[in-house]
């Protein structure tokens, strides 16, 4: 980005947008990194008016501490070696010799623990972004630039403890391998500005550098299930006419790129993104490749497995189905161009991905975009058992379908918790910003919007959790409200797609009532693309099509209510059965 | 008005853009508060960016109005 582009970006943001307030604290005067990074942020951020803000040049853990009094809710921290030292600057003219360094070291270590003293004082909810030095230390050592010193070891070596310790809390930090392949180590320091202006940055490095920090303040919505191909994408070769021995993915046939793939999809379906199969196969030839011990992608974490000889868009179409997802939060990965262009132009927003057969440049790029648009900042109980929680849903839906709604739910076993002191739990603010279809209104919240509204004095949060006799689905649902009186005020409602049929919307609206002892539920209803269904549960409830505010009356709602069989958990573990 | 003039004119317009569309011409560091030497290292690079030839540093007191910076950049771009 140029320095104009991010100009006319900010000159364009709307006047009038809710402000999105960022405090960049760093050491030295941080012009084009503070431009930069209110440019990323605003294109982040489009409906939002982002404001960049800095502290006092040279004193960068005052300049945090005086966030932390000031009740920041986005900071980002670009620490560079004069912040931990200024002898470790340019500037500093300062006399180098070895009878120094002990000190400096000392000093590093000391200024790296008030730094952490003052990161670990922030207000709780406040969204941290960290850069751990990124400029070369001066020409002050013993050896030549080409061989570590041991004060160069060292003080690398307290840095990446600095940083692993950051990554402990949770906080995130900005990639050194990242932005060494971003941003050219050689081509980051500007000695002339640093000398001049006190500018260190190029203008380069200090985009790059910002990009960075705008993601870790601001990530992008990661992506939430692959589906791939197996014959030359999961595999070397084509099973039903080489068998399933005959398949490979190893070294000494040179189809180590699908070994790495197939690394990568295990690693993923670890990790609660969901992993597909569509294939163009025998089934069976298909269940014996799965057989194979040595595949490291096991046939457990695959599912659906769509194989058949139909057009590979019905099977991304009944895959969406089954995981209840939208195409635009999955990626399709197939050697054809054929069936990428077939899958794609059935499925809008669907992001295709070529495998890329022997090129091995074009497999590790391949490898490296997967991990970013599936990569996220921290995971949850619900990742791990995100799969099985799916498994379970299609077992419910087939039990479901076999006997009288009634009867079912009756024999389900269901069990509901509520939890309202889940204001720390970041998996409550992830099923906000992820659920679309029982969604009251669409509205996103960043880390410090969230942590805004729960500190609001009347603030309600109720988080709930569902399992029954097919399995566990984890945290499912939702309800951030405002209690006013005998009336909550609910701004945001969202369940999982996963948890639907199960009248749990219901006892969720019956704990409301009893919990708060309330007389009626006002809904900041907004109409979305996608929230049907929610729609559909409201004007059922009301008995009239929704309008901007809602208002259920607990008497309505008695009438409306049809039984529910679920035993329920709270803080007082009553139930509400029947 | 010569093209020259308008390209600056955005320029000044990006990196000021509180200054009325009428007073660009008039816009110097004295009539001005905001033209910090922060903002003067930022109308560098936009000028930069805009008319694609690397400005000197040293320069940077010199240009202290619209029509200092429109005449250095009619000298570069016109030799």
């Amino acid at each position: 980005m140029r320095v104009t582009d991010a100009l006319k970006i900010l000159n364009d943001a709307p006047k009038t947008g809710k402000p999105f307030e960022v405090a960049l604290a760093c050491g030295f005067t941080p012009l084009h990194l503070q431009i930069f990074l209110a440019a990323y942020l605003q294109q982040a951020l489009p409906s939002r008016r982002v404001t960049v803000s800095t502290g006092l040049y040279g004193s960068l853990a005052r300049t945090i501490e005086e966030e932390a009094e000031r009740g920041a809710r986005n900071l980002a921290i670009a620490i560079e070696w004069m912040d931990l030292d200024p002898r470790l600057g340019y500037r500093a003219s300062a006399v180098w010799d070895s009878s120094t360094l002990p000190d400096i070291l000392s000093f590093v270590r000391k200024a790296l623990e008030r730094l952490t003293g003052s990161i670990e004082g922030l207000p709780s909810g406040t969204k941290v972004a960290i850069s751990t030095p990124t400029l070369p230390l001066p020409p002050f050592f013993h050896s030549s630039s080409w061989q570590m010193s041991e004060p160069e070891s060292l003080l690398a070596k307290m840095v990446t403890e600095f940083a692993a310790k950051m990554a402990s809390l949770a906080i995130p930090i900005v990639n050194t391998a990242y932005l060494s392949e971003e941003s050219a180590p050689d081509l980051r320091y500007d000695l002339k500005s640093d000398l001049l202006f006190g500018l260190p940055y190029t203008q380069g490095h200090a985009d790059k550098l910002a990009f960075a920090l705008s993601r870790l303040l601001c990530p992008p919505n990661s992506k939430k299930g692959i589906i791939t191909d197996l014959d030359d994408t999961l595999w070397s070769g084509l099973v039903g006419e080489v068998g399933p021995e005959g398949i490979r993915w190893d070294l000494d046939s040179h189809s180590g790129l699908h070994a790495l793939y197939q690394s990568l999809l295990a690693s993923f379906a670890e990790h609660g993104i969901l992993v597909g199969v569509a294939s163009k196969n025998d089934p069976k030839v298909v269940e014996k490749a799965f057989e194979r011990t040595d595949l490291l992608l096991h046939k457990e974490r695959a599912f659906p497995m769509e194989v058949h000889w139909q057009a590979k868009s019905s099977s991304v179409e009944r895959i969406l189905r089954a995981w209840n997802i939208s195409a635009d939060t999955v990626v399709f990965v197939d050697d054809s161009p054929m069936e990428l262009a077939e899958v794609a132009a059935a499925h809008p927003g669907i992001e295709c991905i070529q495998f890329p057969g022997r090129d091995y440049a074009a497999g590790y790029d391949m490898l490296r975009r997967l991990r970013d648009l599936f990569g996220k900042q921290k995971l949850s109980t619900e990742d791990h058992i995100r799969l099985d929680s799916i498994r379970q849903s299609a077992k419910f839906q087939d039990a479901a379908a076999e006997s009288t709604p009634e009867s079912f739910l009756q024999d389900a076993k269901a069990i509901v918790h509520f939890d309202f002191e889940s204001s720390r739990d970041a998996r409550a603010l992830e099923l906000v910003n992820k659920t679309n279809q029982f969604n009251l209104n669409g509205i996103r919240y960043t880390e410090s919007d969230w942590a805004s509204e729960l500190s609001h004095p009347n603030a309600e949060l109720m988080v709930t959790s569902y399992e029954d006799r097919f399995g566990l689905l984890g945290k499912i649902a939702v309800i951030l409200g405002h209690l006013e009186g005998s009336t909550l005020h609910v701004r945001t409602w969202v369940m999982s797609c996963r948890a639907f049929a199960r009248r749990i919307e219901y006892v969720c609206l019956r704990i409301c009532f009893d919990r708060y002892g309330v007389r009626q539920i006002n809904f900041d209803f907004l109409a979305t693309e996608m929230n049907g269904p929610l729609r559909e549960f409201l004007t059922h409830l009301v008995g009239q099509t929704p309008g901007e505010q809602v208002t259920l009356t607990q008497e309505r709602f008695e009438q409306v209510c049809p039984a529910l069989y679920h035993t329920v958990e709270d803080a007082r573990s009553r139930s509400v059965n029947g | 008005m010569d093209e020259i003039q308008k390209r600056v004119e955005k320029c000044f317009e990006n990196v000021f853009p509180d200054v009325p569309a009428g007073e660009i011409l008039h816009c110097s560091q004295a009539t001005n508060p905001k033209w910090d030497s922060i903002a003067a290292i930022t109308l560098v690079n936009v000028i930069e960016d805009e008319f694609g030839f690397q400005m000197d540093f040293d320069i940077l007191p010199e240009l202290n109005s619209f029509d200092r910076v429109l005449c250095y950049v009619k000298t570069q771009v016109q030799g």
